[in-house]
């Protein structure tokens, strides 16, 4: 049977309704008799609240009602942690802090829900908040992560003796020997701040309790429906069959909406079960701001052994990880910290120590990258000071330090976010690597073109970082593959879909295996009741996890369609292919039946079925890895600086990525263009301000920058490596957010070769214009 | 948020002092001041309508006098709350004769904001402030002249 599917351009089969405004987003969603919600939100990072006079909202024409903590009764209850610590890490200490619906005494970061109001439309529903009177008693803040744990400091949490959240510390080998026999040892500090994922959608939930059929429709924003109708069925003392929740199509994700439970989560469907009516909140861009989760606050002190020769004999690590004023996420993105601070490279002894610390901040939870950009910026960053103190070409430096082709699966011994052992699977960095460099023409601008367009007087700089990236993790997801009497097949998972392409890629694999036409395969994902397990949308791991539980029931239903065939054709079933739609024998292909056919065979209305037989062609499978597969890659790109506004453009932008099986080459180029366009934007134009009170000082698209199509390269040039995983029957990996992971390191590096002459040693993330200027100012100023 | 500044007024500093401790002189002279009532020796409560770029709305709160030294210095502390968000600040102000008819007064505090009129309106506060704090003391200027005139 000729595979045309697997690795093909195919154009996407959810483009013409995306893009004809016939796709359902959850503010689409209408019902009869549908209320309103906005929220009143503390101002206040940290508050005691003293008293909450509704009186006046309530009075309002169109309001329908207006709830507070106190109203929720028994009902109120913070929502549940969501990852556990580490249990395979030694001696990890967890203090576990979750929001709550409505806040009840103490407000703990700017943006918490105080009360909501329900009413007959937003424009009132609004109108009231503003009738809401709060007292407030103002207290001291805790913004600043150092200052957070000082013993002077205010409390976030009061019961608490500290603002410590918890502390994971990883090592193996022996770090103290290796620096004894080092030639070199170099020490910095680096300092990486917030960045949003300020998705074109912002949060929105439509929650509909029917009083008569004791049942609730939810639709909601989330990566994950099913972990979520698990929870608020749980909530509500409703059985999981009572409770549907729909994650219809999303303007993006990114990370965010994988953050279950949020305030407006457990109050709206709590809510519209209490008035027994619809009710809708969509979020709007300043909540966006401080009441969708954002990430990247760390402070690391890093030391590195190294030989004189630039090869790494160690790495030791301290760092804080701001989690904000909650921690429902657990330790996930410190665990990615930790995994990627050895990046692609042999370290043998390594230790990490991890101190996550509350603040009275929004929720710090997973943004596209989730941890990784952080461990890639700081082992790349080292390597660049190193290169430059040894005085070895980078390329060089890396090449001597890279895992070697041969070396997989590779144990890097330390524990990862799924909890199982840092094991590299496959990967050939060294090759990625060259192939980035000549696609670049690495050499030839360093000798030639770079000194003459320096000449003319021109900043321009030229970067490489490689980068892993560890994806495809488990628990599990599931799926069921059917042949319709109609020849079409259905399938259904529980893994939802933000923009990704799913119904595209899963219909590819499905079509390898079945021989039909890609949109002839019907995906069906976020829904409940269509599906009833599965874990999210998250870590890259949808072709991995999804994509080969796919694959394994699609398998089993080609079993099922060639052994009913080979009865119906009276052949073995080895002479018989599935194409185009029909089963037909090889050799003589005029003889053949539809699958259609057959789907309809093996529902017979009468007579009797062999025993031990399913009816129809359908199947249910699920898939599981023991651990995560690695993916790969390389970014590289020249850029010129204005020495004036020290805005960049960037003239090429070149990248060689390793997801292992390709599926789908547009869509892989898809995701790493939107991955790359963040990570442009985390590295030069997105930051989140903060001030000591815990204040957002640029909480709108006026002020906080992303890019535009002005700040993107020309082009983003592709190349493809597949060194195929082992651990999937695809040899697929992730790429999801492999196009933001490695930006900000190759910025810190194209700039300071760009500046070469003002010495710059970049070693802080985000920058900007205004900053590079200060930093600039900075070493002009250390030279006197 | 740091506020510095100066302003040259065209009276004595005794004068400058008697219009600066009339609360019906302040109403007057800032703008957006809805209302400003003396609740105590030295505490004023009062509303004041703010404008910051497409941010409007009304701060009720409380402004503290401390540290009276007429007709030289003295502190004020302001609190105020609304739905815009929320202010807080202190300022240290001090009159300073220059001649028979004219008196420098300097201020230096610090102004600490929260909430949309932070989120949205920092980048104008600061000019914002700077503008309203400039226009009033300008008309309060316009007032001593006034008062001066019709002593004669």
């Amino acid at each position: 049977m000729t595979n045309q599917f697997i690795g093909e351009r195919v154009r996407r089969n959810e483009d013409p309704r995306l893009l004809t405004g016939q796709a359902l987003f959850v503010d689409d969603v209408e019902i009869p008799d549908m209320l309103h919600a906005a929220f009143m939100r503390s101002d206040y990072a940290h508050a005691r609240i003293l008293s909450i006079d509704v009186s006046a909202a309530r009075e309002r024409p169109g309001v329908v009602a207006v709830f507070t903590a106190e109203d929720m009764g028994d009902d109120w209850e913070p929502g549940p942690p969501l990852v556990s610590p580490p249990p395979t890490v030694k001696d990890v200490t967890f203090y576990s802090r979750r929001q709550a619906p409505l806040v009840k005494d103490t407000v703990h970061h700017a943006g918490e829900t105080i009360a909501v109001v329900i009413a007959e439309s937003r424009y009132i529903a609004e109108d009231a908040v503003e009738d809401i009177i709060v007292e407030y008693d103002p207290l001291p803040v805790i913004a600043d992560l150092e200052k957070a744990l000082a013993p002077d400091s205010p409390l976030v949490h009061d019961d608490l003796d500290s603002n410590l959240a918890a502390h994971l510390y990883q090592q193996k080998g022996n770090y103290e020997a290796a620096k004894a026999q080092a030639d070199v040892v170099i020490k910095r500090r680096f300092y990486l701040d917030r960045g949003a994922a300020v998705a074109m959608e912002n949060r929105g939930i439509v929650a509909h309790w029917d009083e008569k059929a004791k049942h609730l429709t939810m639709w909601d924003t989330t990566q994950a429906p099913i972990p979520i109708r698990n929870g608020i069925a749980a909530r509500l003392g409703l059985s999981e069959n009572q409770v549907r929740v729909i994650a219809p199509f999303i303007g993006g994700a990114f990370g965010p909406k994988m953050m279950m439970f949020y305030p407006e989560e457990m109050l709206i469907p709590w809510a519209s079960k209490k008035l027994c009516r619809p009710i809708k909140w969509i979020e709007d861009r300043r909540e966006n701001f401080y009441a969708t989760t954002s990430e990247r606050e760390q402070l690391h002190d890093v030391e590195m052994a190294f030989t004189k020769e630039g090869r790494i004999l160690g790495f030791k690590d301290d760092f804080l990880h701001d989690t904000g004023a909650y921690d429902p996420y657990g330790l996930t993105i410190p665990l990615n910290t930790q995994c990627h601070l050895m990046g692609s490279y042999v370290i043998e002894n390594f230790s990490s120590n991890c101190t996550a610390v509350f603040t009275n901040k929004p929720i710090v939870t997973p943004v596209r990258g989730a941890g990784r950009q952080q461990g890639i910026y700081i082992v790349e960053r080292m390597l660049d000071v190193a290169s430059k103190e040894l005085d070895i070409d980078p390329l060089e430096i890396r090449k001597k330090n890279f895992i070697p082709p041969d070396a997989f699966p590779y144990n890097n011994g330390i524990i990862d976010q799924a909890f199982s052992t840092l094991i590299f699977d496959s990967g050939n960095y060294i090759a990625a690597y060259e192939k980035v460099a000549e696609m670049i023409g690495y050499k030839q601008f360093v000798k030639e073109e770079q000194p003459r367009l320096r000449a003319e007087g021109k900043h321009v700089g030229i970067a490489i970082i490689p980068f892993i990236e560890t994806t495809g993790v488990g628990p599990y997801e599931g799926a069921r593959v059917q042949i319709e009497t109609s020849g079409k097949v259905n399938v259904n998972t529980g893994y939802g879909t933000q923009g990704q392409g799913h119904f595209t890629t899963f219909a590819q694999i499905v079509s390898e295996q079945l021989g039909v036409a890609v949109n002839d395969v019907r995906i069906i994902t976020g829904d409940t009741a269509e599906f009833h397990w599965g874990t999210g949308t998250f870590a890259s791991r949808g072709i991995v996890v999804a994509g080969n539980a796919i694959h394994a029931a699609s398998s089993a239903v080609r079993q099922k369609v060639l052994k009913l065939a080979s009865k119906v054709l009276a052949t073995p079933e080895d002479e018989l292919e599935l194409e185009d739609g029909t089963v037909r024998i090889a050799d003589i292909p005029q003889t053949s039946i539809s699958l259609g056919e057959l789907a309809a065979l093996a529902n017979p209305l009468r007579g009797a079925v062999e025993p031990g037989t399913e009816p129809g062609l359908e199947a249910t499978d699920y898939f599981g890895p023991q651990t995560g597969a690695t993916a790969s890659g390389c970014h590289a790109m020249i850029i010129e600086v204005d020495p004036e506004t020290l805005m960049v453009n960037i003239k090429r932008y070149v990248v060689v990525e390793d997801c292992g099986r390709v599926i789908n080459p547009l869509i892989v180029e898809g995701q790493i263009h939107g991955g790359v366009s963040m990570g442009i934007g985390n590295a030069y134009y997105e930051k989140l301000h903060f001030d000591e009170n815990g204040q957002i000082l640029n909480a709108s698209l006026a002020d906080y920058l992303i890019v535009t199509s002005y700040e993107m390269p020309p082009r983003i040039e592709t190349g493809h490596l597949e060194t195929l995983s082992p651990l999937n029957k695809l040899g697929s990996k992730g790429v999801g957010e492999a196009g933001a992971i490695p930006v900000p390191a190759l910025f810190a590096q194209a700039l300071e070769n760009a500046l070469q002459d003002y010495n710059l040693e970049i070693l802080e993330t985000p920058l900007s214009p205004n900053r590079l200027f200060e930093l600039l100012h900075e070493s002009r100023m250390a030279k006197k | 948020m740091k506020l510095k500044g100066e302003y040259t007024f065209d009276g004595t500093r005794e004068d400058v002092w008697k219009i600066l401790r009339d609360p019906d002189m302040l109403v007057l002279a800032l703008p957006g001041t809805k209302s400003l009532k003396q609740v105590s020796e030295n505490e004023y409560e009062g509303e004041l309508q703010i404008h910051i770029g497409s941010i409007v709305g009304t701060f009720g709160g409380k402004l503290k006098l401390s540290n009276e030294v007429p007709p030289e210095s003295i502190t004020l502390t302001v609190q105020g709350n609304g739905k815009i968000g929320f202010v807080k600040g202190t300022g240290d102000v001090i009159l300073i004769n220059q001649s028979d008819v004219k008196t420098l007064m300097q201020y230096s505090g610090e102004l600490q904001i929260g909430g949309r009129v932070a989120s949205v309106g920092q980048r104008l506060f600061d000019v914002v402030s700077k503008s309203i704090i400039e226009h009033g003391l300008h008309k309060l200027n316009g007032s001593l002249q006034e008062r001066a005139a019709s002593q004669k």
